[in-house]
């Protein structure tokens, strides 16, 4: 924005010199750019909230479909074929549902927020309307591309990091090239010197979403569409929750808590209750958050002392998210009336209590012994839809309802709508999070319990996911609500927006630049009087005159929260790449065959690590039920790896060998022909499409780039033939089962070998007394162990370390 | 001998004690000087900013005479 020649002669008054002491200048903000993400925040909303409930319904589609009157018919058996559409099972509609609740919907959020304060704050136009707007359709074309991706199958497999990597270099672009260029020279450019607090949750975000991006995408491409992650097994573990824990804190938190800070002083009309308490939440959230990542792998293969730093920051996070949470709540000290009678308050308020009960809880299941029972089960996705619905969505919802009516100048459509959509959306979080933390807590239970013979209670997986199918119904009911809510707030806001005059007010505002002769204030005088020169320094230390000059220097104050967020990154996870006894070798594990491989991208594809783990923790109930505890050696080759976070299937870490090929084969055309009361979608697609054995060679050759020992394997043409070759031996075994012959071109039979292998790693180690096992040629070691004839899951020694 | 291997055997074991230190000694710096007294005037006006909207010269498109106050 050009400033007005007119107002340059307007002399800097008091006023001008309290702020900046520069010539009074004139600006209009870019409000235009806020309009466009309110609305893209409310449509990719609705589109997140929508596949929430697809996939929500898609537990229960197989129960409701086989339920069976005692006439014999099923009612619902119509809707049977919608469990074996590929496109919507939900290994691949589950990952369009977060990325679009995180991505698309709280993304614009945010960046609504962002574009409608930092203008406000810094007194200033957003730097760049190009960038603005690279950036708002850049962002767009981002969420489209996810869409067109992950129904076809097109993933890393990693959680909430799911994006094909030409897509992950788009969203760097996007987010750093546009969004944060643009962010960082409007504060450069600013006209007020002090950086509001609002502002440095904000730095923070852009730096540190662009670091954990960046560092967990590390792939190398082994075609346009399909990548492997450089980190593999426990690293990969550790880097993807390292990211995936602070996606939550640096995307989902530190921008809405700047939103809050802004916002919240706008709506109750007072300043935050306490500017310093702000301070001591900033640094102290973005220091302790960093480190937490490793209480999502509690029990697995990761080393005991990460596992332990992660629970201690964890605790220790609840202290820096209350103060933040009540700095917020407080706000409103002598204006609770108003409560009662502004929707924009309830939406905050209800949002973050919402956020203090998460942070309370994040803490509570970070303890080991609580995460115990409630890792892998629906605790934790209770847990994250109190924290998504109640303070993203409720945060959102609050900021739009009091920005509406601003930037389409005129007054909301309803305030009564608005009413509804808070009690409606209250009652659905309520509705989706009270029955899902008691599916939690039973299933956990259930896992876990004995009866008095020493055995499992529950020895059937399913019965153990048959016995939520009516909390899911509960589920689906407070989904509704949510969703109804959030039509009835976009309905309002449409009819809002159809009010806005013909062409919108653009105010003029001015305020004085800041020069660039400002000089600090000088350091002040020790205060001390008879003491040492050291004395006197530490003094003037603590006095704080340096710290004012930080907020002031945009540039200073990004390098020491990089370095806050940095620290508790390299700490974590160097040792994990660098100190060879975190991750003990295991000489029997070899990698994958060329045909496994091509199984496991099918896994992958197909998004199999939604519901099954394949992560067994030493604890007795589940070596029980699955066998031998897994060890970090057994997934050096896993680019990436799939532990899973959820159960919604049984754990796969040691399924090789315990069932027949056929087994497998028909349990994929037909899941229910074998468990009658398994909610596992059907996949006949991968009976009938071909597998491209061809392209099987330039993913054994991206493999071999980063470390896998294919040998001979990467030769042109040799990773077919192998692949062929094992085909051959997987679709005998399938045949002589009793199954159809000719598979060996399918892609079935790939994801079977696959199948056969997980966990025999270390089973293929022969307990002394039996004959060894023959040495495999160098040249062919991969051949030979891909189905072993002895299916032995809890040999002693293969149990390394 | 690789990377790791030299890692391995460096001895770090006293640099998690020296970051408890490091780190605890920060934490109550930013503890001090951000409840200094001195600092309220200052604070003062930082928490007033959002509420500071500046003044309004006129409007950029001149067709809209009325003023800008047309917030409900």
């Amino acid at each position: 924005m050009t400033p007005n020649p007119a107002s340059a002669a307007i002399p800097a008054d008091g006023h001008a010199a309290a702020h900046g002491g520069g010539r009074l200048e004139s600006f209009v903000y870019d409000d235009a750019i806020v309009r466009k993400f309110l609305w893209a925040t409310i449509i990719w909303g609705l589109v997140a909230f929508l596949a929430g409930l697809i996939v929500a319904f898609e537990l229960v589609l197989p129960s409701l479909a086989n339920w069976t009157l005692e006439s014999g018919s099923k009612p619902f058996g119509f809707l049977l074929p919608l469990t074996k559409i590929e496109w919507i099972s939900f290994g691949r509609l589950r990952p369009l549902h977060t990325n679009a609740a995180i991505f698309a919907f709280a993304g614009n959020a945010i960046f609504c927020a962002i574009y409608y304060s930092t203008q406000r704050l810094c007194k200033a136009r957003m730097w760049s309307d190009t960038l603005s707007k690279l950036h708002f359709w850049g962002w767009q074309l981002i969420i489209v591309c996810a869409a067109l991706t992950l129904p076809f199958g097109i993933t890393q497999g990693k959680e909430y990091a799911e994006l094909e990597w030409p897509i992950d270099i788009l969203i760097a672009v996007v987010w750093l090239g546009f969004f944060g260029t643009n962010f960082f020279m409007t504060l450069k450019n600013r006209r007020e010197r002090h950086m509001y607090v609002a502002l440095w949750f904000y730095i923070a975000t852009i730096v540190t979403v662009t670091m954990l991006h960046v560092f967990n995408s590390l792939a190398i491409p082994a075609g346009w569409l399909k990548s492997y992650s450089v980190y593999a097994g426990v690293q990969d573990a550790m880097v993807q929750w390292w990211y995936a824990h602070n996606a939550v804190a640096f995307f989902l938190t530190t921008p809405f808590l700047g939103l809050m800070y802004y916002f919240m002083p706008k709506v109750a009309e007072r300043p935050v209750y306490s500017y310093r308490l702000s301070i001591i939440h900033f640094w102290s959230l973005i220091f302790i958050y960093i480190w937490a990542g490793p209480h999502h792998l509690h029990y697995t293969a990761i080393p005991a002392w990460a596992s332990t730093l992660g629970m201690l920051f964890s605790v220790m996070l609840w202290m820096p998210s209350w103060g933040g949470g009540i700095n917020g709540l407080l706000t409103l000290r002598g204006a609770w009336h108003k409560l009662t009678s502004d929707p924009v308050l309830k939406f905050f308020v209800v949002g973050i209590t919402f956020y203090m009960m998460s942070t309370f809880e994040g803490p509570m299941l970070s303890v080991k012994s609580v995460n115990m029972l409630s890792h892998y089960t629906d605790w934790t996705i209770a847990h994250v839809h109190s924290g998504a619905l109640g303070w993203n969505g409720f945060l959102a919802f609050g900021m739009i309802y009091w920005l509406a009516p601003r930037l389409f100048q005129t007054q909301l459509f309803s305030k009564k709508m608005a009413e509804w959509h808070f009690w409606l959306g209250t009652l659905g979080i309520l509705l989706y999070v009270i029955p899902i933390y008691v599916a939690g807590i039973t299933q956990g239970l259930m896992w876990r319990a004995f009866d008095q013979n020493g055995a499992l209670q529950f020895p059937e997986f399913v019965e153990t996911v048959t016995r939520l199918l009516p909390f899911y119904w509960m589920r689906i009911g407070g989904g509704v609500l949510y969703l109804a809510g959030a039509i009835i707030f976009a309905y309002n806001i449409y009819r809002t927006w159809r009010t806005r005059p013909s062409t919108y007010e653009t105010p003029v505002h001015t305020a004085p630049a800041l020069t660039r002769a400002f000089t600090d204030p000088a350091q002040p005088a020790s205060r001390l009087q008879a003491n040492a020169g050291f004395g006197h320094k530490g003094d003037v230390f603590l006095q704080g005159w340096w710290h004012r000059v930080w907020e002031r220097k945009p540039l200073k104050f990004t390098v020491f929260a990089i370095l806050a967020v940095v620290v508790g990154s390299v700490v974590e996870l160097i040792p994990m790449m660098m100190i060879s006894t975190n991750v003990p070798s295991i000489s029997s594990v070899k990698p994958y065959t060329p045909l496994e491989l091509a199984g496991r991208d099918i896994y992958i594809a197909e998004g199999c690590y939604n519901c099954h783990s394949q992560m067994i923790r030493p604890i007795w109930s589940e070596t029980e039920r699955y066998g031998e505890y897994s060890k970090p050696g057994e997934f050096v080759y896993d680019h990436p790896f799939q532990w899973g976070s959820r159960r919604i299937g049984t754990d796969l870490a040691r399924e090789g060998g315990t069932r027949t090929s056929q087994w497998h084969y028909q349990h994929f055309i037909d899941p229910r022909s074998l468990v009658a009361q398994s909610i596992m979608p059907a996949y006949p697609h991968l009976a009938e499409q071909d597998l491209d054995f061809a392209g099987i060679q330039s993913r054994v050759n991206a493999m071999a780039m980063i470390g896998v020992p294919y040998g001979s394997a990467v030769k042109a043409g040799k990773a077919e033939e192998l692949a062929r070759e094992q085909a051959k031996i997987v679709a005998a075994e399938i045949a002589s089962g009793g199954g159809p012959a000719n598979l060996e071109g399918k892609k079935i039979t790939a994801l079977i070998a696959y199948m056969q292998r997980l966990g025999k790693g270390v089973s293929s180690f022969k307990p002394a007394a039996a004959p060894p096992a023959p040495a495999p040629e160098s040249d062919k070691p991969l051949i030979g162990e891909a189905v072993p004839a002895v299916p032995s899951v809890s040999s002693r020694e293969g149990s390394g370390r | 001998m690789k990377l790791s291997d030299l890692v391995s055997n460096l001895g770090l074991s006293i640099f998690p004690i020296v970051g408890l230190i490091l780190f605890l000694a920060v934490f109550i710096g930013v503890v001090i000087r951000a409840t200094s007294r001195r600092r309220a005037a200052d604070l003062d006006h930082a928490a007033g900013l959002p509420l500071d909207d500046g003044p309004v010269l006129a409007s950029a498109n001149p067709s809209h005479a009325r003023a800008r106050e047309v917030r409900p």
